[in-house]
C-alpha cells in the first residue's frame, strides 16, 4: 500500500532528523558554544511550528506564508549547521601542533567589521506584449520573495504577489546585516511559487473543477502537468538536500522554487542604486516560471565600524608644524571615520561640542613617528596632510611610550581597514530604515461602476435598495419631463417588501399602456398577461388611471426584467427613454444584488409562469404586484402574446438579448478584503436567459 | 440526459414545431432559454445533471407560439431546425432560434418525464 510505504518513510525520516539533532548537540556542547546551540533549536522550533501551520491552513495566502517561513527556516537551519562544522573543524585544527613557519595568522590584522545594508530592491520582469495587455483570461499569478544571506545571517522580504499586470517585482523592505566583514558575499536568492491553483490533496472547489473542465489551454495544461509531476524543474527545496542534514519530511502545500540568485560584495557597494545580474535557474515549463528581465536594481551601502565608531580616544599634546615650537596644545582626540577630532576637554565629545580642530585621517594622510625627542625621550607621531597643494603636518605627542604605542597601533589598524573597506570609507553612507507604512491598499483591478459598489449581504438590501432608488429619484425628477416623480414617490413608499413565496401573475394590461395613450385598457380575463414579472408595478389604482404616469409603466415591461422580489421599480421603468442605459446597469446591479439577498446559492427557480395560470390570471385593471423570489437572473421581457398591447411595448420584447455581461458582484466585506486577494472579485457569471 | 465525453448520447425525444407570431416588425417565439456552453450549469435549475451545458426552456409565455406547441418549461432542446444545441454558446443558440426568416421552428427537445412515460408504455406492455 503506498500509504503504508509514506508513513514508514515519514517515521525513518523523523528518527533520522532526531538522530541529527542529537549529533549537532555533541557538537554544540563540545564547542561550548551555546549560543550556536540555541539558535538551532530557535529555528527548528519555528520549522515545526510552520510546518503545523502550513498544514493546518486552509487559505492560500496563510499556506503561502508559512511555506515562505519554512523555506527561511530551513536555511537558516541549514546555515547555522554549516557554521558549527566550520568551527568543529577550526577547533580540530587549532589542536593539531603547529610548525613554526604557520604562525602567521596569529599576528595577522582583521579589518574591522561593519554594517551592510540593502534595500529597495526591484527585479524587472519581461512579459510578452500579448501577454501583458492581456485583458481576459486567468490570472496567472506566483508569489515570491527573496531570501539574503550574508555570513550565518539570513533574512527574508516579504512576499508579494506578481501577475501579468505588473511590470516589477519590488520588495520594500530593508535588510541590515550586522557584523560583516569587508570580503562579505551578500546571497540573493529569489523564490517563487505558482499561486494560483490548488494542486494540494484535497478535492478541488467545484469553481476551480469548471474552470478546469471548461477553460484548461495549452499553457495551462503544461503547466498542470508539470506541477503534478515533480520533475527536473520542480525541485523539492524546502531543506534541501545536505550532506549533514536530511531533507525535511515534505509537507503538502505550496512549495517555493528558487528562481534566480546572485551574490553580491564589496565592490558592488555604492551609495546609490546599481543593476546586478541574476542568474536564472528554471525554464519557462516550470510552474513556478516568471520572466525575468535578468536583471535586480537594488540599493547596496555599507558602514564599517571604524567610520561610526570610535576607534582610540585619549589626551595627547599636539602641535601644527610651523608654528611656535613651544605651542603645545593639550586635547582629549577621538579617532573615528576619517577624522582625529580634538576636543579642549573630554567631557565635550558627550556634549556634542564642536572639536576645537579636526585632523583629516583619509588614504592620503602619512603618519610617522619621528625620532626620539632628545629632551622627553618620546616619540612623536607626525600626520601630514596634503590641504589644496600645502602639506600641513601636525605632531601629536602621547603621555607615555605605551600611549604612543597604541596610538600608532591604531592609527595602522584605521589605515588597514580603509584599505579593506575601500569605497566604504570615503564617506559616510547613510543606512535608511524605512517608516512603517500601513499595508498597500488592494488595487481593484476592474474600472466598472459594479464594483464602486460595495455592499454587504449583511446590509439590510432593501434599505440599500432604497437608499439608491431614492438617489435615482433625485436624480429623475431634475430631469423627468413626465411629472411622474411623486405618483412614483407615493407607490414606491407604499409598497411594503414582503417577498411571497410564489410568484403571481402581473397584469399584462401594463404592457397594453402605450406611452403616449393615457386611456385605460381594459383588461380580458382572457387576455393573456403579459409580462409574468416581476416587480410590476403598483397596485395603486393613480397609476392606472388617466395620468400621465402610465407612459411610466409601459416601458416596465420592455426593460429587461429583474427578480426583484419584493420591491417594485417603477422609477427604473419610468425613467425617460434618454436615461435608458444607466437605468439598465442598475437594473443589472439590484437585480444582482436582490438575487443575492433572496435567492441566494440554491434559492429555488421559479419561473413566474410555473404556478398553473388559473389561480394567477388576476383580470383586474390593477396589476397586482408580483414579487418572485427567483435567483438572480436576468429574465427578459417577456411577453407579449397581448394582443392589445400596443407595438412599442411588445416590440421590445424580442429586441436584443440579454447580453448582460455577468453582472459582477460587489466587493467582498471587509473581513475578506484584508486577505490582499484579489481573487475575491468574481463570482461565475449570471445564468443567462434569453428571449426568442 | 447528461452526456459522458466520448459515447453518443442517447435520450428520448419529441418534436415539435413552432409557428412563430409577428409581432410588429419581430417574429417571435414565446419561449425564455437559458443555458450554453459559456455559462455556469449549476445555475440551470430545470438540469438533472448539474454539469450539463445544454439550452434549455426556462420560460414559456402563457398562449404564446411555445405554449401552443406544446413547449413546456425545463426541455432540454437538442436541435433546432437541425441544427445541434447540445454544445453551442447561449447566444448561438439565441441566433438559431431567432432567425428572422424563418417563419417556422422545429425542436427537437427532451424532457425526463418522456422517458418515464416510455418507460411506463413498456412495462404495460410487456406486462
Amino acid at each position: 500500500m503506498p500509504n503504508d510505504k509514506y508513513a514508514n518513510m515519514e517515521e525513518k525520516l523523523w528518527i533520522l532528523e532526531d538522530l541529527n539533532m542529537m549529533y549537532i548537540r555533541q557538537i554544540a556542547l563540545s564547542l561550548q558554544d551555546s549560543d550556536i546551540q540555541k539558535k538551532i533549536d530557535h529555528e527548528i522550533r519555528m520549522r515545526d511550528g510552520a510546518c503545523k501551520l502550513l498544514a493546518a491552513c486552509s487559505q492560500r495566502e496563510q499556506a503561502l506564508e508559512a511555506a515562505k517561513s519554512l523555506q527561511t527556516c530551513s536555511t537558516r537551519i541549514m546555515a547555522y549547521m554549516s557554521e558549527l562544522q566550520r568551527m568543529k573543524e577550526a577547533q580540530v585544527m587549532q589542536n593539531v601542533p603547529r610548525r613554526s613557519s604557520d604562525a602567521g595568522p596569529m599576528d595577522e590584522r582583521l579589518p574591522c567589521k561593519g554594517k551592510v545594508a540593502i534595500s529597495d530592491l526591484r527585479i524587472p520582469l519581461m512579459w510578452k506584449d500579448t501577454e501583458y495587455f492581456k485583458n481576459k483570461g486567468e490570472l496567472h499569478r506566483c508569489a515570491v520573495f527573496c531570501l539574503l544571506q550574508l555570513g550565518g545571517e539570513i533574512f527574508d522580504t516579504d512576499m508579494v504577489i506578481v501577475d501579468r499586470t505588473l511590470t516589477d517585482i519590488c520588495f520594500d523592505n530593508a535588510i541590515v546585516f550586522n557584523k560583516a566583514s569587508p570580503g562579505f558575499e551578500l546571497r540573493v536568492e529569489l523564490y517563487s511559487c505558482c499561486s494560483e491553483d490548488d494542486y494540494s490533496a484535497g478535492s478541488t472547489p467545484r469553481k476551480l473543477a469548471s474552470k478546469l473542465s471548461s477553460s484548461l489551454g495549452r499553457s495551462a495544461g503544461k503547466k498542470l502537468r508539470a506541477a503534478m509531476e515533480p520533475g527536473p524543474c520542480s525541485p523539492v527545496s524546502n531543506g534541501g538536500a545536505s550532506p549533514l542534514l536530511l531533507p525535511v519530511p515534505s509537507v503538502p502545500g505550496p512549495k517555493y522554487h528558487l528562481l534566480a540568485h546572485t551574490s553580491l560584495s564589496l565592490s558592488q557597494i555604492q551609495d546609490g542604486f546599481r543593476t546586478h545580474d541574476l542568474t536564472i535557474s528554471g525554464n519557462e515549463e516550470c510552474s513556478y516560471w516568471l520572466p525575468l528581465y535578468g536583471s535586480m536594481c537594488c540599493r547596496l551601502v555599507a558602514q564599517p565600524y571604524c567610520m561610526t565608531q570610535q576607534m582610540m580616544s585619549g589626551c595627547l599634546k599636539v602641535k601644527q608644524c610651523g608654528g611656535d615650537p613651544q605651542s603645545w596644545t593639550n586635547v582629549f582626540a577621538v579617532l573615528k571615520g576619517t577624522s582625529l577630532f580634538c576636543y579642549h576637554r573630554q567631557e565635550d565629545v558627550e556634549a556634542n561640542v564642536e572639536p576645537a580642530f579636526t585632523i583629516g585621517i583619509n588614504k592620503e594622510t602619512r603618519i610617522r613617528a619621528s625620532e626620539k625627542d632628545p629632551q622627553s625621550k618620546v616619540q612623536h607621531i607626525c600626520i601630514s596632510n596634503q590641504y589644496g597643494g600645502e602639506e600641513v603636518t601636525h605632531t601629536l605627542t602621547a603621555e607615555s611610550r605605551e600611549d604612543t604605542h597604541r596610538w600608532m597601533e591604531a592609527f595602522w589598524q584605521h589605515f588597514y581597514d580603509m584599505s579593506q573597506w575601500k569605497q566604504c570609507c570615503d564617506d559616510l553612507m547613510k543606512i535608511e530604515l524605512p517608516s512603517p507604512r500601513k499595508p498597500a491598499s488592494i488595487t481593484p483591478k476592474q474600472g466598472s461602476l459594479y464594483h464602486e459598489m460595495v455592499i454587504d449581504s449583511t446590509h439590510d438590501l432593501s434599505s440599500t435598495v432604497s437608499d439608491i432608488l431614492a438617489r435615482r429619484m433625485q436624480e429623475l425628477e431634475l430631469r423627468s419631463q413626465l411629472g411622474m416623480s411623486p405618483t412614483w414617490m407615493s407607490v414606491f413608499e407604499e409598497n411594503d417588501t414582503k417577498p411571497a413565496a410564489f410568484p403571481r401573475q402581473c397584469n399584462s394590461r401594463l404592457s397594453g399602456h402605450s406611452p403616449c395613450s393615457p386611456h385605460r385598457r381594459p383588461l380580458s380575463p382572457a387576455s393573456p398577461p403579459c409580462c409574468p414579472r416581476l416587480g410590476l408595478l403598483s397596485s395603486d389604482a393613480s397609476l392606472t388611471s388617466d395620468s400621465d404616469s402610465h407612459c411610466s409603466t409601459s416601458p416596465c415591461c420592455h426593460h429587461r426584467g429583474w427578480p426583484e422580489p419584493s420591491l417594485n421599480f417603477p422609477l427604473l421603468s419610468s425613467s425617460p427613454f434618454g436615461l435608458r442605459p444607466r437605468t439598465l446597469s442598475l437594473d443589472a446591479k439590484l437585480s444582482t444584488l436582490r438575487g443575492r439577498g433572496y435567492g441566494g446559492g440554491g434559492g429555488t427557480f421559479q419561473c413566474p409562469c410555473q404556478p398553473p395560470p388559473s389561480s394567477r390570471l388576476s383580470p383586474l385593471p390593477i396589476s397586482s404586484r408580483s414579487p418572485l423570489s427567483q435567483r438572480s437572473t436576468q429574465t427578459t421581457l417577456s411577453c407579449s402574446s397581448s394582443t392589445s398591447s400596443n407595438s412599442s411595448s411588445n416590440s421590445e420584447g424580442s429586441h436584443s438579448p440579454e447580453s448582460s455581461e455577468g453582472v459582477l458582484f460587489s466587493r467582498p466585506s471587509p473581513a475578506r478584503r484584508s486577505l490582499r486577494n484579489l481573487r475575491a472579485r468574481l463570482d461565475p457569471r449570471n445564468w443567462l436567459q434569453s428571449q426568442v | 440526459m447528461s452526456f459522458v465525453p466520448g459515447q453518443p448520447v442517447t435520450a428520448v425525444v419529441q418534436r415539435i414545431e413552432i409557428q412563430k407570431l409577428r409581432q410588429g416588425d419581430k417574429l417571435i417565439l414565446g419561449f425564455s432559454i437559458g443555458g450554453g456552453i459559456d455559462q455556469d450549469p449549476g445555475q440551470n435549475p430545470f438540469s438533472e445533471d448539474k454539469t450539463d451545458k445544454g439550452i434549455y426552456v426556462t420560460r414559456i409565455s402563457p398562449g404564446g407560439p411555445a405554449d401552443v406547441a406544446n413547449l413546456r418549461m425545463g426541455d432540454k432542446i437538442m436541435q433546432v431546425n437541425g441544427w445541434d444545441m447540445t454544445m453551442v454558446t447561449h447566444d448561438q443558440a439565441r441566433k438559431k432560434l431567432t432567425k428572422q426568416k424563418e417563419d417556422v421552428v422545429r425542436l427537437l427537445i427532451t424532457r425526463k418525464s418522456l422517458e418515464e412515460t416510455v418507460r411506463l408504455q413498456l412495462k404495460s406492455m410487456l406486462s
